[in-house]
């Protein structure tokens, strides 16, 4: 089945669902204003957020040890050095000149985003990922920003409005650096 | 039937002249049709009787929001109450530089995640989950119960999302900002999430393996 046919039977049968659900919502305006004619006025947020300051309370203390470990722990990726891996169809690259964090996303993950390191700050972000031989569908995260076209992808495909990359590894098409 | 005109308040609200307020809206910079901005200012200086039209106008949406977070059609139904609720009492917050149903997603999505927390709290394990009497599938169409089923099992990161995508049609900047999520981060969620499901179908035999 194709991702469009995937797709069209989820719109189908999310609009059934809320169908559904929605029959209980009748009256519900009714409900809503009864409720707000009956409650009195809130206090504002700045009047809550004042009583808040004024009280001592030991989350403080917790968010400052927080914020010193997390301090430590990023200096501490920063200087430790990493090796830069050679190239091979598994390397996923990307130039990010100054970005704070990159990752590759793609189905040989299930999506969730795997690391790309910078260990000489040049800018030249690269994770090796050991994959079998197949289709992969991918793109990268540069600072949380989708970047669906990678130059060294075989194809590309347009999905959610955005672009994602496509490599085969071990056969199937031509490799791109060939 | 009760006549909102009923619970309508003669005491105007004096609004704060900010950057941005709804109530600038005349000097043509609103993103807002006129009529849903003469609501919302209406609402503002108490009307009651406007804030149900948009009640009217929105439930729907803001009830599939708070099902997809919720999963439970009782507690999407008490969210949705609550999110207009919410709404109104922070109407002053809302500004024209946003589309007002980005906003209103936004509140309803806030308010179904406290809920979905209060309810992890209160009740361990959660409520069982819409299931369906399989005599009632017989009618549905075999497909569309299995696709119901696989969304509803989402893991609950993926499937506002998903609904948002796929039964509001937004574009993914505005599920990132309904959701508080950079457009990366709903991007994997909506590729993964569609994974998952087909995965799923073709587990069941719904739907066969190859990606055409």
């Amino acid at each position: 089945m194709r991702w469009d046919e995937v797709d069209e039977l989820l719109r189908a049968a999310l609009t059934k669902e809320v169908e559904e659900g929605a029959k209980g919502l009748a009256g519900l305006e009714e409900r809503v204003i009864r409720e707000l004619a009956r409650r009195p006025v809130r206090r504002s947020f700045w009047e809550r957020v004042r009583e808040f300051l004024s009280r001592p309370t030991p989350r403080w203390a917790l968010v400052g040890a927080l914020a010193a470990l997390l301090l430590g722990f990023a200096l501490g990726r920063l200087t430790a050095p990493s090796p830069v891996p050679q190239w091979s169809p598994n390397l996923f690259v990307i130039a990010a000149p100054g970005a704070k964090s990159v990752a590759v996303v793609g189905d040989f993950s299930a999506w969730q985003p795997i690391p790309l390191s910078d260990p000489d700050g040049d800018g030249i972000w690269s994770a090796s990922i050991p994959l079998p031989p197949g289709r992969y569908e991918y793109a990268f995260l540069v600072d949380g920003k989708w970047v669906g076209q990678d130059p060294l992808a075989e194809e590309y495909l347009r999905t959610f409005g955005e672009y994602v990359s496509v490599r085969y590894i071990g056969g199937g098409r031509a490799n791109p650096s060939s | 039937m009760v006549r909102f005109s009923r619970f309508r308040t003669d005491v105007p609200w004096k609004p704060r002249p900010e950057k941005g307020c709804i109530l600038d809206a005349g000097k043509g910079e609103a993103a807002l049709p006129a009529e849903e901005l003469e609501l919302i200012q209406r609402s503002l200086n108490g009307d009651l009787e406007a804030w149900g039209e948009i009640v009217s106008r929105y439930k729907e949406a803001v009830f599939a929001v708070t099902l997809s977070i919720l999963r439970n059609y009782a507690d999407a139904e008490d969210a949705t109450q609550d999110a207009f609720i919410r709404a109104y009492q922070n109407l002053r917050k809302y500004d024209l530089s946003r589309k007002f149903s980005t906003w209103l997603f936004t509140v309803a999505a806030n308010v179904a995640k406290n809920a979905l927390r209060k309810r992890r709290r209160e009740r361990e394990p959660p409520l069982p989950e819409m299931d369906k009497d399989p005599a009632e599938e017989v009618h549905e169409d075999i497909k569309l119960a299995a696709v119901r089923r696989a969304v509803t099992e989402l893991p609950e990161p993926y499937r506002a999302p998903v609904v948002l995508y796929y039964w509001h049609g937004l574009p993914v900047e505005e599920i990132g900002e309904v959701l508080g999520l950079p457009a990366g981060t709903v991007k994997t969620r909506l590729h993964r999430a569609r994974a998952l499901i087909r995965a799923k179908l073709v587990e069941q035999g719904v739907i066969r393996d190859a990606v055409g």
